[in-house]
This record gives structure tokens, sequence and C-alpha cells, in this order.
């Protein structure tokens, strides 16, 4: 592989990265705000989110990020690559994620939030002090789980015309007929980033283990 | 039966603005009741707490008493009645409506609770538990705040502790470290939810004096508890709860050596065997 090849695949990477980034940050806010809106069961609302929760959560990211691309000029947007790249992993991490926070909001401890609600604090004050933290903490093993499917899973963006880390390796081998060094360095980096979140998932377990009294 | 002389107890300050102000009323309850699906747990209890005395609770389990004690700060609603704290009625305003949640957490802040199970808050360390709610609900400066919990830790015996995790500690520590949060917020009635239920029977001790000490400085506390000993060593005025009826309600020398009522003398005797 030549300077210019490697200077592909680190621009691929790139690309990987922070559309994964993004769309994982965005996917992990907009999945708790979704949580919160379902806990507080508003009608006709509620069963929109779930809809969506079910749809988002059956559809193929390829199909999702064709689905956006294509039909956003449909509706008079003309929709950036990156853009629809983004708002696909983002949409279909959200539903997963939505889950995994209604679930820690559920099995939250009535005695904690007792003892918050008797030291004065109000719902707003117990639900940022005490409630987040703690649910940070149990719902953070399946998030960055959630969050290594997406990165796993964002190849699919490629279908619409985004070069990442695994589409730039086709480019490069359809230039020096060698596929395999390219798609080595893809999956060396790929297991990099997987690794970064199983390191931090160990960290988080940790923390968790100062919840179990 | 409510009258009790003051200086029978040591209590350097409040002692002194008691005589003054005897007729400073901490809690006022009056015609309480309460139905759990059809049961009902609590019946008409009217039942007063006077600055700087110690009211305990006592009576079999489900006697309604850890009900009466929740509702005191509202963690649970009554159906009927009325609860004064300090004069400020909690849980109704003005209007006779539910009062807004804000309005309804400023009055619980005037009361400090100390559970069964201590519910300490597993993601603070020791010192944050303490400082927490005064931060975030009183408004106080960190600094401040954190002086005034290394004192409270002090007076519990906690202070080594004060970077502990709560998972690190003993039932007894935790019991500890929960009433000097419950203290941290000032407030002018303590409520005990059978503080050494949960307890391995040689840490119950540890708890207990340090209650018997808050006693003595004169706080306002309100105290479910199965300590007999203990009830009758620190209290003013015992409370004897039945099937939601206050039955018996005297100064803990009549009411441990002379109940007025049959049920009261075989559940000290039950005791006592």
């Amino acid at each position: 592989m030549n300077a210019s090849a490697w200077q592909m695949l680190q621009e691929g990477a790139w690309t990987t990265v922070w559309i994964s980034g993004v769309s994982i940050a965005l996917g992990v806010t907009a999945g708790l705000i979704l949580a919160l809106i379902r806990i507080a069961r508003i009608p006709v609302v509620d069963q929109i989110l779930v809809l969506y929760i079910s749809l988002a959560r059956a559809t193929p990211l390829v199909t999702l990020a064709l689905f956006i691309f294509l039909s956003a000029p449909t509706f008079g947007l003309n929709l950036d690559r990156n853009v629809a790249g983004i708002l696909a992993l983002t949409l279909n991490t959200t539903a997963f994620n939505a889950e995994i926070w209604r679930s820690a909001f559920r099995n939250f401890s009535r005695e904690q939030r007792e003892a918050a609600m008797a030291a004065g604090m109000t719902p707003w004050i117990t639900f940022r002090r005490i409630m987040l933290p703690q649910m940070m903490i149990t719902s953070l093993p399946g998030l960055i789980n959630e969050m290594s499917f997406l990165i796993k899973g964002s190849p699919a963006i490629a279908v619409i015309g985004i070069v990442d880390l695994t589409r730039v390796t086709n480019r490069i081998s359809a230039v020096t007929y060698e596929p395999l060094p390219p798609i080595l360095v893809a999956c060396a980096l790929y297991m990099a980033a997987i690794g970064c979140l199983v390191w931090l998932q160990r960290i988080a377990e940790r923390r968790a283990n100062r919840l179990a009294t | 039966m409510f009258e009790k002389n003051a200086s029978e107890k040591a209590m350097p300050e409040t002692a002194a603005s008691r005589t003054t102000a005897p007729e400073q009323i901490a809690v006022s309850i009056r015609h309480l009741s309460k139905s759990f699906d059809g049961v009902e747990v609590l019946r008409d209890v009217d039942l007063e707490v006077r600055e700087g005395d110690v009211v305990t609770i006592l009576g079999s389990s489900g006697s309604g008493k850890s009900t009466l004690l929740r509702c005191i700060n509202w963690l649970e609603q009554p159906d009927r009645g009325s609860i004064h704290i300090g004069g400020q009625r909690i849980g109704v305003n003005d209007a006779g409506r539910p009062m807004p949640v804000r309005e309804l957490a400023r009055v619980r802040a005037r009361t400090g609770m100390v559970f069964q199970s201590f519910n300490l808050w597993p993601h603070l360390n020791v010192l944050h538990n303490v400082t927490e709610a005064p931060i975030h609900v009183l408004g106080k400066s960190k600094a401040e705040a954190e002086a005034h919990a290394r004192e409270l830790l002090e007076k519990v015996g906690m202070s080594p502790k004060a970077d502990a995790y709560p998972n690190t500690l003993s039932g007894g520590q935790k019991q500890r470290v929960a009433i000097a949060r419950a203290l941290a917020m000032q407030p002018q009635v303590m409520l005990f939810d059978e503080p050494t239920s949960a307890l391995d029977p040689e840490l119950v001790g540890e708890v207990l004096s340090v209650i018997k000490d808050l006693s003595a400085e004169g706080y306002t506390m309100v105290i479910v508890t199965h300590e007999m000993a203990f009830a009758r060593a620190v209290s003013d005025q015992v409370v004897f709860l039945e099937k939601g009826l206050i039955i018996e309600k005297a100064d803990p020398e009549t009411f441990f050596t002379n109940p007025s009522t049959e049920r009261v003398r075989k559940f000290l005797e039950r005791d006592e065997s």
C-alpha cells in the first residue's frame, strides 16, 4: 500500500468515527428524552413512540439509510448524504437506547426516591441529582453495547455514497488490485474502536458495583 | 398527662427556650385517617409534638405506626385530617388543594427522615450524601455545606469515613451517616422509621446512642421503634398505636410501669418474656 492508500484509509476511518460519534451522542440523548416521554404516558404520543420504536428496531440499517436519502427529495428536502447517514444511524440507535433508559427508570428504587423527597428535593432535582447519575451507571453497559453495534453497523451508510472505513478499502483495492492489506487495516481499526468501548465498559461495571449495596 | 417537667432532661438551650415559650408546637396532627385498599390503617389520629420533645410511637407490626410517621412528611397522603409542621400545613395549600410539588418540597425540608433501610445514595460518598440536599435544596455554598457536614459526621462518629462510599460501610455506619444527612437540613423535626430494625444486634447500640445524644441536645424527634428500653430512656411522650387508633398516650414512666389499657400491659409483658 502506498502513501495515498494510507491517506484514503485515514480519511475513511475519520468519516466512520465522526459520523458514529455524532450519532451515538444524539442517540443516547434522544433515547433518554423518548424514555422520559414514554414514562409520562401521554396518550397518542405514547402510541406514536411505540410505533416508531418497533419500526426502527425492525428495519435494517441499509434499508433505513436508503429510505431516508431517497425519500427526502419527495418531501422537498435536499439532504446532505452525511446528514442522511447520521439520521439513519441515530433513528436506529435511539429506538434501542430508549428501551435501555426506560428499563433503568422503571427499575429505579422507590426507597432512593423517597430519601430524596424526604430531603426536600423537587422531582426535577431528584431526577437530575439522584436518579440520572444512578441510571447512567446502571444503563452504561447496555448503552455501550448498543454503541458497538452502531459502529459495527455503520458500513451500511456506504449505500448512500458515504466513503467510510469499509467502503474505502474497496476503492483502494480497485486501484492496487490487492484487497487484503486495506481490509486487514480496516479490521484492526474497527477492533481498536470496539476495544476502547470494551475498556470503557469495564470501568463502568466497576462503578456499577458501588451501587450494589 | 401531657404535662412534663422540662428540667427532667438535660437540654441546655432548648430547655430554656421551651420554658419561656411552652406552647411551641413542632408537629400537630389532627383527625388523621388513611386507608389502603379499603383497610383503615389510621383512624382519626390526633397527636401533638412540642418543640424539643421526643415522641416514640410503639405498636405491633401493622398497627399503622410507620404510616403515621410517613404521613408527617407526606410520603404517604392521608385521606382525611391535617398535619402542620411548625405551623405550616403540609400537603394541602391555603385553597384546600394539593400542594404544588415545589411548595410541598419546601415544607418537607422542615423535616428530616431516617429510614429503616438507610437509603443512602450509593453514587455519592459519605460527605456528599450529607451535602447534597443542603447545596441543591437550601442553596448553600459547597464550602459552607461541607464544613457543616464535617461537623455532623464528627457528631455521629463518622468523620474518618467521609470519603468512603456507602457500599463499604456496615449497617450501623450507614444509619449514622443517614442521621447526619437528615440533620444537615436543620429540620424542625427528625422522623425515625424503625432506625435499628434492619441492623445486626451488635450494631443497634451505636445508632441508639447517637439518637440519645440528639435528644440530650434538644432535637425534636418522632421515633417509631421496637426498642423498649430505649423508648423508655429517651421519650417525653410514648404513643401506642393499635389497628390505626392511638389507645395510649403517656409519659414513659406511666406508660411502662402503669399503663391504663390491658392491651399495652400485654404488649409490655410479651416484650419482657
